[in-house]
């Protein structure tokens, strides 16, 4: 019998952020045994998961492919996401400016002023992240900068809440998903706006386990776009895309260990074992062929203090230029040149890259 | 996870435990984690009184400390104001006893027969819905007419292992602490019983501190001779098991002395499963199932209390290897048993909804039975389904039953039957 209790695998993913998240996946469509590590959710709880690639290169090498597998994983994901490495788009933020995107799910992908003459943004009574008027005055205004004649009008609905509670988006995404009724509520007070409109742009409350398909069930009823917009933390839209990227990665075989930061990573004579796990009792130790850590932006100290970057094929190195480990590799927001603005696309591509090599899957970077 | 080192001041509100929080998803009111724990914590901490009922509604899952991206102990803040929380008279007196199952279970087995007819018919549970408010709703654990003893072990020459067993296993299912002893014989241990007592988890979760305190302090004291002697200590039901590995060190933080052994009892603290998977490591588990061996499909659902242990899915991948099992992680949420959290009258509602997820993920999947190695989750499962409940080693040892006739431990139980064949 095969042992696969053990705890010995092929790679150890450590993050389960968007990059962490795409070199899990990479690795395991290779075919490799994956364990992710992670202490918590990603950064998903702050946004959409939309990607910027106006600021970058976009003949950067590997960019493309990248952003195509993800765009695959996200329809596997029953999440799928819409644009690609040429296409651009403008999506309104919950502060009524546009953001620019190349790559988004779909009910954010709408959200561009051309795809829409008339639209309506739909405020829900006391729900206070959320301000309809403020939205939509800006958006017409910032629509008008970028030269398009969209008309953006404000509107507010009633949504019930359970006895005793302000509106919140974290009780509304909860009921979306558990209560049919709830959803019937939320169709109903929409239909009659969007009779009107092309697009209604309304706060993210439509579930967070919610597949693409039951969100386009309900454009379909509305006969009319939508499009939702992450609000403060917590981020349903967020919360959604990770619910199902992760449900994803379990179908595939990809072995969770959540809840618990890496206490230390095990590396001797420049190779690493694998890492231990800050786990109750005593650490868990996991270990694995190669390492990919995927920790974000304050991770760097588990690389130890004379960690200076990455070389061109994303291996971390000592500030002398010799790589920390021959079989480890850093990808996403840990990397120094990691900019805000175009985070997620080297999130991704550095993500793709790192689960390749880690495949030993011939792919270039930088 | 927990980590006491921690400051408040490391929550962001990122609000990831409210999203994590189990009865957040059903029940809105409930102001969840982040609101009782760390937001309150700081008022509590400048002498604000901000008693709450609904510090009475946490499950004690500690899904919360796992979400945390910054390891703050959210729910050891929540067990705290529980411990200080003053409840109502009747609910009072109805916690301090679901806070001793051990006693519970000790009365329970004078007379298990009549016991068990008194707590099975309809006017006793009218009563105790009216005087305890103790739901009619569902039925009551069936108390064992002998406990787990073991009378004779002969010398199998491997490594001694203590099995602590826990109230729900020492006083209502012996026979499965048979068969975990039987495991533990057949993979090359030489398995001793603990002295019976409590962890303590149900005094802790009961808002009752001082008495899990004592839990603590018993089992630190009684254990500490078979630790020094190289012993080391197995668990089979995950909530003992975390308790061991994560409370008692905490409780007893103001004895440095015991603090200090309760660190050595943690440390020497494995769930059955680690110890079968390290052997299987060391290619010394026990494979020589018995053939052939019928097509079985299992569901396995993960309790809250082994995700918290940190240790991945030990009993999943194992029973998976078993030939002739096929088994789903229903990976559905928490089952809203939360130990003694859904016998509660007040609360039996919101338990039950926590669990809808479960219950209709396990219909999905209509399974032969489902997998599980929490007895609380166990009853709240079947209570939910109807479906048949069975812990992992059940079906481990049922895989190896061919071996089972040739024991070498004599087990004092007349209760011993194999209605475990599936």
């Amino acid at each position: 019998m095969r042992n696969v209790a053990s705890n010995h695998f092929d790679l150890i993913v450590a993050g389960a952020g968007i990059s962490g998240i795409t070199s899990a996946a990479a690795a395991a469509s290779r075919g490799l045994q994956v364990a992710l590590v992670s202490s918590a959710p990603g950064s998903f709880v702050f946004g959409a998961g939309c990607v910027e690639i106006d600021h970058m290169d976009r003949n950067t090498p590997s960019l493309a492919e990248a952003l195509e597998f993800f765009r695959n994983l996200s329809q596997l994901a029953e999440c799928g996401f819409r644009g690609g490495l040429e296409e651009k788009r403008y999506i309104p933020t919950i502060m009524g400016c546009f953001q620019t995107v190349s790559l988004a799910p779909f009910y954010m992908w709408n959200g561009d002023p051309s795809a829409a003459n008339q639209v309506v943004v739909v405020g829900i009574r006391g729900l206070s992240s959320f301000d309809s008027s403020f939205v939509a005055d800006r958006l017409a205004y910032h629509a008008g900068k970028l030269g398009r004649a969209t008309t953006y009008t404000a509107h507010e609905i009633n949504l019930s809440t359970a006895a005793g509670t302000l509106p919140g988006t974290l009780q509304f995404g909860n009921r979306y998903d558990r209560d049919p009724r709830f959803r019937e509520e939320v169709r109903d007070a929409l239909l009659s706006i969007a009779a009107k409109a092309d697009l209604v742009i309304l706060p993210g409350i439509l579930g967070l386990k919610s597949r693409n398909s039951e969100i386009e069930r309900l454009e379909n009823q509305l006969d009319c776009m939508i499009c939702e917009l992450p609000t403060l933390p917590p981020s349903i839209p967020g919360m959604r895309l990770f619910n199902r990227l992760e449900a994803h990665l379990r179908r595939v075989g990809v072995e969770f260990f959540t809840g618990f930061p890496i206490q230390q990573l095990q590396i001797e004579n420049g190779h690493c074992q694998g890492v231990l796990l800050d786990t109750p009792a005593r650490p868990l130790e996991l270990t694995s062929e190669t390492l990919i850590l995927a920790t974000g932006p304050f991770s760097g100290k588990l690389l130890g203090a004379t960690f200076a970057g990455v070389n061109q094929d994303l291996q971390p190195i000592h500030a002398k230029g010799s790589v920390i480990a021959d079989n480890l590799f850093a990808v996403g927001a840990i990397l120094r040149n990691c900019s805000a603005r175009n985070l997620n696309a080297t999130a991704i591509l550095t993500g793709y890259v790192g689960g390749m090599l880690a495949a030993r899957v011939g792919v270039q970077y930088a | 996870m927990r980590n006491d080192d921690v400051l408040l001041d490391n929550c962001l509100k990122c609000s990831d435990c409210n999203m994590a929080c189990p009865v957040v998803k059903v029940h809105p009111a409930f102001p969840g984690p982040k609101r009782l724990g760390p937001e309150l914590e700081r008022l509590r901490r400048e002498g604000i009184h901000c008693d709450t009922e609904w510090v009475e509604y946490c499950l004690s899952c500690d899904r919360c400390d796992l979400a945390c991206p910054n390891q703050v102990n959210v729910s050891e803040l929540i067990a705290r104001a529980k411990g200080a929380h003053e409840k109502p008279f009747v609910r009072k007196w109805r916690d301090i006893l679901l806070a001793r199952p051990e006693l519970l279970g000790k009365l329970g087995q004078v007379a298990p027969r009549i016991t068990n007819f008194f707590l099975g018919s309809k006017p006793v549970r009218l009563l105790l819905s009216k005087f305890m408010k103790i739901t009619p709703e569902r039925s009551l654990p069936a108390y064992n007419k002998s406990p787990l003893r073991v009378t004779k072990t002969a010398v199998n020459q491997g490594e001694r292992v203590v099995f602590f067993p826990g109230c729900f296993i020492q006083y209502n299912q012996p026979e499965l602490g048979c068969r975990v002893l039987q495991l533990l014989q057949l993979n090359g241990f030489e398995p001793e019983l603990a002295n019976p007592g409590c962890c303590g988890m149900p005094s802790l979760a009961n808002g009752d501190p001082e008495e899990a305190r004592k839990c603590a302090q018993a089992i630190v004291n009684s254990m500490m001779e078979a630790i020094d002697a190289g012993a080391r200590i197995v668990t089979a039901c995950s909530s003992c098991g975390l308790m061991l590995k994560t409370g008692f060190a905490h409780m007893l933080e103001g004895d440095a002395e015991l603090a200090k052994k309760a660190d050595k009892i943690a440390a020497n603290t494995f769930d059955l499963a680690e110890l079968l998977v390290a052997q299987q490591d060391a290619g010394k588990l026990n494979t020589h199932f018995a053939l052939p061996i019928n097509k079985l499909k299992l569901a396995y659902h993960a309790p809250c209390h082994q995700r918290a242990q940190g240790i991945g899915r030990p009993w999943y991948n194992l029973l998976r290897q078993v030939p002739g099992v096929e088994i789903e992680d229903l990976n559905a949420g928490c089952c809203g048993m939360g130990g003694t959290y859904g016998f509660k009258e007040e609360k039996h509602t919101v338990s039950m909804e926590v669990g809808s997820e479960l219950f209709a993920g396990i219909r999905a999947s209509a399974p032969q039975a489902v997998v599980t190695e929490c007895a609380t989750c166990q009853m709240q499962i079947e209570h939910g389904t109807g479906v048949r409940v069975v812990h992992p080693a059940d079906i481990l040892l049922n895989a190896l039953c061919d071996c089972c006739n040739r024991l070498p431990l004599e087990i004092d139980l007349n209760t011993v039957s194999d209605s475990y064949v599936l």
